[in-house]
């Protein structure tokens, strides 16, 4: 059974409108205007929470990044012009902080993945979920079984406002086709799987 | 091409499709209920930006306790230690009666410098002594932030500023 479009109804994402928007914003951020630093801050912090906590770090260290994060951009603004080059910036440093505080604070495993299991675990029927309840279980269930490389990136991806996905899957790593981002193998597994679960994990 | 009824695999290099999309709004709505963000984390981020200085070191949380106060259960105590490139900042936090909080802090290496904490409100301002002991009596609750800032006047011992993360007093 595969996730169909029942949820929100997806509507394309106006990226000229976005582009051109984030674009103005940087450049007034640049000049100065604390209001304009502050909802790019708002609109990306989320996907960079992900990022950060992703790289394996607790909620303190998370935050403490972000912050570090955002400080560091602000003495890098005069060379970032785009919104791709923004989100870019952001998704590559967050990561490469997140991976220096793990590797000088913390001496602990790497990413928490027993997030899934306790998931797994919760009752299903929460109403905010657009998602019905088996769909979610079969979602989870699925997800569980794919690498953890592709339980990060995935995780990820999902909190990229729709027009940034090129930029931050390239941040990522990932293969981006000439006309934007392609599926790549994680959601092609993940697709796989939610069809036919007995397939083999990736 | 697939043979009619055999399930279709999708290919990892085809461009994103509306199934994908579904599946990547599941996936979010899954980590926004198993691992949300902080809701005030944006406002916090928005606090520290606004008192930037590009002089300045950004200290980080080292340590964080909750003191029991022997036999005065009504009274919290907590100790909070940040650690910057330069500094050691220790600050003891005690609820005040009248619902403002005592903060008594130390700086190591000790040394003379300009405390300040801002807080959404307010800023207040006291000087550490040779010892690097410093305190401020009276603090709103709420969110608030230490700036370690170099000595008024002191030849010599420039040092920069030292920015705590905020914190919820």
């Amino acid at each position: 059974m595969a996730v169909d479009g029942t949820g929100p109804v997806v509507v394309r994402a106006s990226q000229p409108d976005r582009g051109a928007r984030m674009a103005g914003l940087v450049s007034q951020a640049r000049a100065g205007n604390e209001d304009a630093l502050g909802q790019i801050v708002t609109e990306l912090s989320p996907l960079l929470w992900q990022v950060a906590r992703s790289a394996g770090l607790d909620s303190r260290d998370a935050e403490d990044v972000l912050q570090t994060v955002w400080l560091r951009l602000v003495a890098h603004l005069n060379r970032i012009h785009d919104s791709a080059a923004l989100v870019g910036w952001l998704v590559t440093t967050t990561r490469r902080e997140a991976w220096r505080v793990r590797a000088t604070i913390r001496k602990q495993p790497p990413a928490d993945h027993q997030l899934l299991d306790e998931l797994a675990d919760q009752r299903p029927g929460s109403e905010e979920l657009v998602i019905a309840g088996d769909q979610r279980r079969a979602l989870w269930q699925a997800i569980g079984q794919l690498s953890w490389r592709c339980q990060d990136l995935l995780r990820i991806i999902a909190f990229a406002p729709r027009p940034d996905y090129a930029a931050v899957a390239a941040a990522l790593g990932m293969p981006v086709g000439s006309i934007g981002p392609t599926r790549g193998r994680c959601l092609a597994k993940l697709r796989a799987l939610l069809a036919d679960p007995a397939e083999s994990p990736a | 091409m697939t043979p009619p009824g055999a399930s279709r695999l999708p290919s990892p290099d085809e461009p994103l499709d509306d199934v994908d999309f579904g599946l990547l709004g599941g996936i979010r709505e899954m980590f926004e209920a198993a691992d949300p963000m902080p809701a005030d984390l944006p406002e916090r981020i928005r606090f520290t930006l606004a008192l930037r200085d590009l002089e300045i070191e950004v200290a980080r949380i080292s340590a964080e306790n909750d003191l029991a106060v022997a036999a005065r259960s009504t009274e919290q105590s907590r100790t909070v230690t940040f650690d910057s490139d330069s500094l050691t900042i220790m600050i003891r936090i005690d609820a005040n009666r009248d619902g403002t909080v005592r903060v008594d802090g130390w700086l190591a290496p000790p040394q003379r410098r300009d405390v300040e904490v801002k807080t959404s409100t307010d800023s207040l301002s006291a000087p550490s002594d040779e010892q690097g002991r410093f305190a401020f009596a009276r603090i709103p609750r709420g969110t608030a932030q230490f700036i370690v800032r170099p000595a008024g006047r002191g030849p010599g011992e420039a040092g920069r500023s030292v920015l705590t993360p905020a914190l919820i007093l």
